[in-house]
């Protein structure tokens, strides 16, 4: 197992590159391709990364670096890795999507890939809504966030759909790997990248990117806030392979999703009642991955039993 | 008809400043329109923005390009772009900087007003946004809007999205800024020269936009050459280590998103090049002993 003081001086994505302070996709790149190595090529679709990382002519990628549209990451990720085969290569082809050419744009491509198992790398940057574009609500927005398309007004405040289980999607394609990464746990992060990188077949990592303008939070504490997203249990961290799932890292004490909320301004409209509806997503959310009730003190009533106990109020929550 | 044109840096307010001051001469009675130039911005580029005034209907929609005033929201950027371009030879220069006007080097003598707005939006506002404070400068240096109306657009403004309190305390930085605002000329000594760009010849372009490492006049281009690009004047603050305190853990060299923190394995130890940090302030953040503080980048 390698940990930060065996990754490499020089970093394969230079300095220079236009990215916000403090950005999250920045951080969790630059360490991905620390651990990958230069026998890697790059595909990049319509994304920050895209913008920041390579504006014609000028680029920060020392690796091979492709970008075509905005769709179709996994198809172009199988094309390069056959165009490697072929050539007798060993290259891994890694694919940096957003949530946005994930989630929403991008699923029918990945699906593609990912059905046909192709020996690729996609890493889904998770920052939970399209923020290149101007920040406009995904499939990936949490439930009550304030984006541009979901504005926060009199009747109607944010968000009104729970995340989309990205997981069991991609699981359900019984890949060989599946993981999710938060660069708040550098060695959980290190470790799976490094796995993703010696397994065969199509491996997706799920990588948790804070982003400063589009969560309207301070930029030094872009690693505090995933720390905090893991504890309260709006993300987990645990990995999947060949379908047995394994949690990597279990918060010892489950916080109110309240302290991780309120260090945001795109929550930090939300009402006592949204809250609450939150917390009980988060909740269900917990007892169904850790097996275990949440803190008594903060999952004070008890998540329904069956996952369709249809009510109006079960019928909007369609959680995992 | 007056016309100004912002250059800030994203997440500055450059935007929110050009709008204030066009509901300002709306409030005085006057037509107004402001609008930002639209690219692809991230937080701390260099970004634009123009506000048009005058005491009839405005049919005028394109860019500012031969302004009346020029209003800097950061001295770091006189470095890097020719600020004073098609500015009208009697025109004036508003700036956030924080020399004296006989000291800042436009490359022509122009009427300058200098305020150090960052030092007051730190202080009123304790975030370093000084698009409400450069905007007292500018009602000063100009006397196009009254500082009463100028207060009036930014309560109503600010006060709308951000909250009555948010409002007055912004009116506030304006009302301060006014009152420091320093007038006088600047200096002509540098020659402004135009940034050299890569312009290839169609039969130069790459087939398909594929690129390899390669150096033209203009520089490096290709994989890996945006380390040409130093961003140093992003930042407002920047970290500094305490060699005593640090224990090498090398989680600020992993958690930096820029490169800032360069790691010397050989000599076990780290390295701060400053030409890259945008001063985001996540190592100080995450430093587990505290060993790293941040300053202010140009004070």
């Amino acid at each position: 197992m390698i940990t930060i003081k065996d990754l490499p001086d020089h970093n394969l994505f230079t300095a220079g590159h236009t990215a916000c302070p403090g950005c999250g996709v920045a951080m969790s790149i630059r360490n991905a391709i620390r651990v990958l190595g230069k026998d890697t090529a790059v595909y990049v679709p319509a994304s920050c990364a895209v913008v920041f990382g390579t504006t014609f002519p000028y680029g920060a990628w020392k690796v091979p670096f492709f970008h075509t549209a905005f769709e179709n990451t996994g198809a172009c990720l199988t094309g390069m890795q056959a165009a490697f085969e072929k050539k007798g290569k060993q290259v891994i082809s890694a694919g940096f999507a957003g949530d946005g050419g994930t989630y929403d744009i991008g699923l029918q491509s990945m699906s593609g890939a990912a059905e046909r198992n192709d020996n690729v790398l996609y890493i889904c940057l998770d920052n939970e809504a399209y923020m290149n574009t101007g920040i406009q609500r995904s499939g990936g927005t949490p439930f009550g966030a304030w984006t541009t398309t979901t504005p926060v007004g009199t009747k109607i405040q944010g968000n009104r759909r729970f995340k989309k289980n990205l997981a069991d999607i991609v699981i359900a394609h019984e890949i060989p790997y599946y993981a999710t990464l938060s660069i708040g746990h550098p060695l959980d992060f290190i470790r799976k990248v490094e796995k993703a990188k010696n397994i065969k077949g199509f491996r997706f990592l799920h990588m948790f990117t804070p982003c400063i303008p589009g969560w309207k939070m301070d930029p030094a504490k872009t690693v505090e806030v995933t720390k905090r997203a893991v504890e309260s249990g709006m993300w987990t961290l645990y990995e999947v392979e060949n379908g047995e799932k394994k949690i990597t890292y279990k918060p010892g004490k489950m916080k109110s999703v309240k302290d991780y909320l309120m260090m945001q301004g795109r929550f930090r409209h939300m009402s006592e009642e949204d809250i609450r509806k939150l917390q009980m997503w988060v909740c269900r959310k917990w007892n169904l991955h850790y097996k275990e009730k949440g803190a008594p003190q903060i999952c004070e009533i008890a998540p329904p039993e069956e996952h369709h106990a249809v009510t109006e109020e079960h019928r909007e929550m369609h959680g995992p | 008809m007056f016309e100004v044109r912002f250059h800030g840096r994203g997440g500055q307010g450059a935007v929110m400043a050009a709008q204030t001051l066009a509901e300002a001469a709306v409030i005085e009675g006057n037509y107004a329109i402001a609008f930002p130039f639209f690219g692809a911005e991230r937080r701390g580029a260099p970004v634009l923005a123009f506000t048009r005034i005058d005491n009839k209907k405005i049919y005028s929609k394109t860019q500012v390009y031969a302004p009346d005033c020029v209003v800097v929201l950061d001295d770091s950027l006189l470095d890097t772009i020719d600020v004073v371009a098609g500015l009208k030879p009697e025109g004036t220069v508003v700036i956030n900087s924080k020399d004296k006007p006989e000291d800042i080097d436009l490359g022509k003598e122009l009427r300058t007003g200098v305020i150090n707005a960052t030092s007051v939006a730190l202080e009123i506002l304790k975030a370093p946004i000084t698009n409400t404070t450069i905007l007292g400068a500018f009602a000063k240096a100009t006397g196009i809007v009254r500082i009463e109306s100028l207060e009036e657009a930014i309560r109503r403004r600010f006060g709308e999205k951000l909250g009555a309190q948010v409002g007055e305390r912004n009116a506030l930085a304006a009302r301060t800024a006014y009152e420091k605002t320093i007038i006088g000329k600047s200096k002509a000594i540098k020659k402004l020269e135009p940034k050299k760009q890569w312009l290839p010849t169609y039969q130069e372009l790459p087939v398909g936009g594929a690129l390899v490492e390669g150096k033209t006049d203009a520089g490096l281009i290709g994989p890996g050459s945006f380390i040409e690009n130093k961003v140093m004047g992003w930042a407002t603050f920047r970290p500094l280590r305490d060699k005593e305190k640090c224990t090498m853990c090398l989680l600020c060299w992993f958690y930096c998103p820029e490169g800032t923190i360069v790691r010397i394995s050989d000599r076990g130890d780290l390295m701060t090049n400053y030409d890259y940090c945008k001063g985001c302030g996540v190592c100080a953040n995450e430093c587990p002993v505290d060993a790293i503080k941040m300053v202010r980048a140009r004070a």
